[in-house]
């Protein structure tokens, strides 16, 4: 098994009507064994703009406190916060500057910018943006999950709507994997609020 | 070293049956064509990297007042792919003999279905039922002959016989241990555990059952290749029975339910002004 399957993980993000969800699983795991069932993947940067990481999950806390770093810089310099096009962008310089000793971490951004228009994107280890307009998929159950949320996926959902298909899509690919599951964190967020809940799901 | 290929004689040709080709295919032993090619070896090494089975799995077996708990979960993974949530890993020997399969499912299936057919002749033969030592013996000849070709089989042989509840574990590099507590599979350590600390030899059959159900369950949890069906089956006097399969998700509830936590902050409607 490779260095990005050594904790296990999963993370999508999808685009509604005016909202977006960001899910993830909540296994820590060292290969086949399991340490934890609360390990958290999804991070506020802003109100409206979220990331979450997948890979390994040392690497996934640093880079989330280096990321959160320079964001807090940045809103001390420009007297505001980062738009989540912006944002991707720093990710993805961050990530290159370790283009001989990468971060194992696959990101996935999703944020709402300008007029609260969602945006979502994902990026390799080292930093190249794949930028969508449905949802963006990123872990061990990667291929599962692109199965899943490409079957499942409308456009312009309404976010109870969004809500409901993003969990499925994350609980029946993470029953195909053996490395991530184990309880599942959702967030939905559009203009007004941010809901935050747990998956009740398989524990096996 | 001859290899022992009586494993795969099922019946002898009955002598002048007027027969045509055909039966002559029919009632000929069944044999295994080994590969044309010049770096045998070599091949082998190849076959058995192909087919590397992880013993991703849990099962167990003891014995005690009642006879014998035999319990299995029914995941079965390719890596980090879970390739099946339904998989029956305790295979039904006879009516009155169980066998657990960890390792390769081919290799398991056919070998136990073996088993059967000559325990099945031994009692024919000899009027009488095998035992469990005879039995797991027949078996652990057949493996040691195949040692080192790439057979992965771990696998319990319970049942009861004439001595009472016998238990024996199997496996493909050749071991035969006789024994009254066993797990064999990726999460048989977290298996252990539970089996060990709440081990009795005088438990009722449903005791019994919860200890298994329960080990199976821990392990199901913290192993991540196993999973899906949690199955225990009983060894009596008068045969095997199966007791229960429960799905380990449901389980996890039943015995750690959700309790609600308390909100911090829960959004109400302003009052009007």
């Amino acid at each position: 098994m490779s260095i990005f399957e050594y904790n296990g993980s999963a993370v999508v993000a999808m685009v509604g009507k005016n909202c977006f969800a960001i899910a993830s699983d909540r296994r820590l795991g060292v290969n086949l064994q399991t340490i934890a069932t609360d390990f958290q993947r999804i991070f506020k940067i802003h109100d409206k703009l979220y990331i979450g990481l997948s890979g390994l999950a040392t690497d996934v806390q640093t880079l989330y406190q280096r990321l959160v770093f320079r964001h807090k810089l940045y809103q001390l310099r420009e007297e505001r916060d980062m738009k989540p096009q912006t944002f991707a962008s720093l990710v993805s310089a961050v990530l290159y500057e370790k283009r001989f000793g990468p971060y194992f971490c696959m990101p996935v951004i999703a944020g709402l910018g300008e007029d609260d228009v969602p945006f979502i994107c994902t990026m390799d280890c080292i930093g190249a943006k794949e930028l969508a307009k449905d949802f963006v998929v990123s872990g061990t159950a990667s291929e599962s999950l692109y199965g899943a949320c490409e079957s499942m996926y409308k456009p312009n959902m309404e976010p109870e709507e969004l809500f409901e298909t993003i969990s499925q899509a994350l609980l029946s690919s993470v029953d195909r994997d053996c490395l991530s599951g184990w309880g599942g964190h959702v967030l939905l967020v559009t203009p007004t609020e941010v809901q935050e809940r747990t998956l009740k799901s398989r524990m096996d | 070293m001859k290899l022992d290929l009586s494993g795969l004689q099922s019946f002898p040709s009955i002598p002048g049956s007027a027969v045509d080709d055909l039966g002559e295919d029919l009632f000929a032993a069944p044999s295994f064509q080994l590969p044309a090619c010049s770096d045998f070896d070599g091949f082998q090494k190849d076959a058995i990297q192909m087919v590397k089975p992880a013993k991703g799995t849990t099962t167990l077996a003891f014995i005690f007042k009642e006879g014998v708990i035999v319990a299995a979960d029914s995941r079965a993974s390719m890596g980090g792919y879970i390739s099946s949530q339904s998989v029956k890993k305790i295979i039904e020997i006879n009516p009155y003999m169980l066998g657990t399969m960890a390792g390769g499912a081919a290799d398991c299936q056919f070998w136990h279905r073996n088993l059967g057919i000559k325990c099945r002749l031994h009692e024919l033969a000899n009027k009488r039922r095998i035992s469990v030592t005879g039995a797991s013996k027949l078996l652990a000849n057949i493996l040691y002959s195949y040692r080192g070709m790439g057979l992965s089989v771990g696998t319990m042989i319970a049942g009861w016989d004439e001595k009472g509840p016998g238990l024996y574990y199997v496996d493909s590099e050749g071991g035969r241990l006789k024994g009254t507590r066993f797990s064999v599979g990726s999460g048989s350590p977290y298996a252990y555990g539970v089996l060990d600390s709440g081990y009795r030899f005088d438990m009722t059959v449903e005791e019994a059952a919860e200890l298994a159900r329960r080990a199976i369950y821990h392990a199901t949890f913290r192993d991540g290749a196993s999973g899906g069906v949690a199955s225990v089956y009983h060894v009596g006097p008068d045969g095997w029975k199966k007791l229960s399969g429960d799905d380990v998700g449901e389980l996890h509830y039943k015995y750690y339910p959700v309790a609600p936590t308390p909100v911090e902050q829960e959004m109400t409607d302003a009052p009007a002004a």
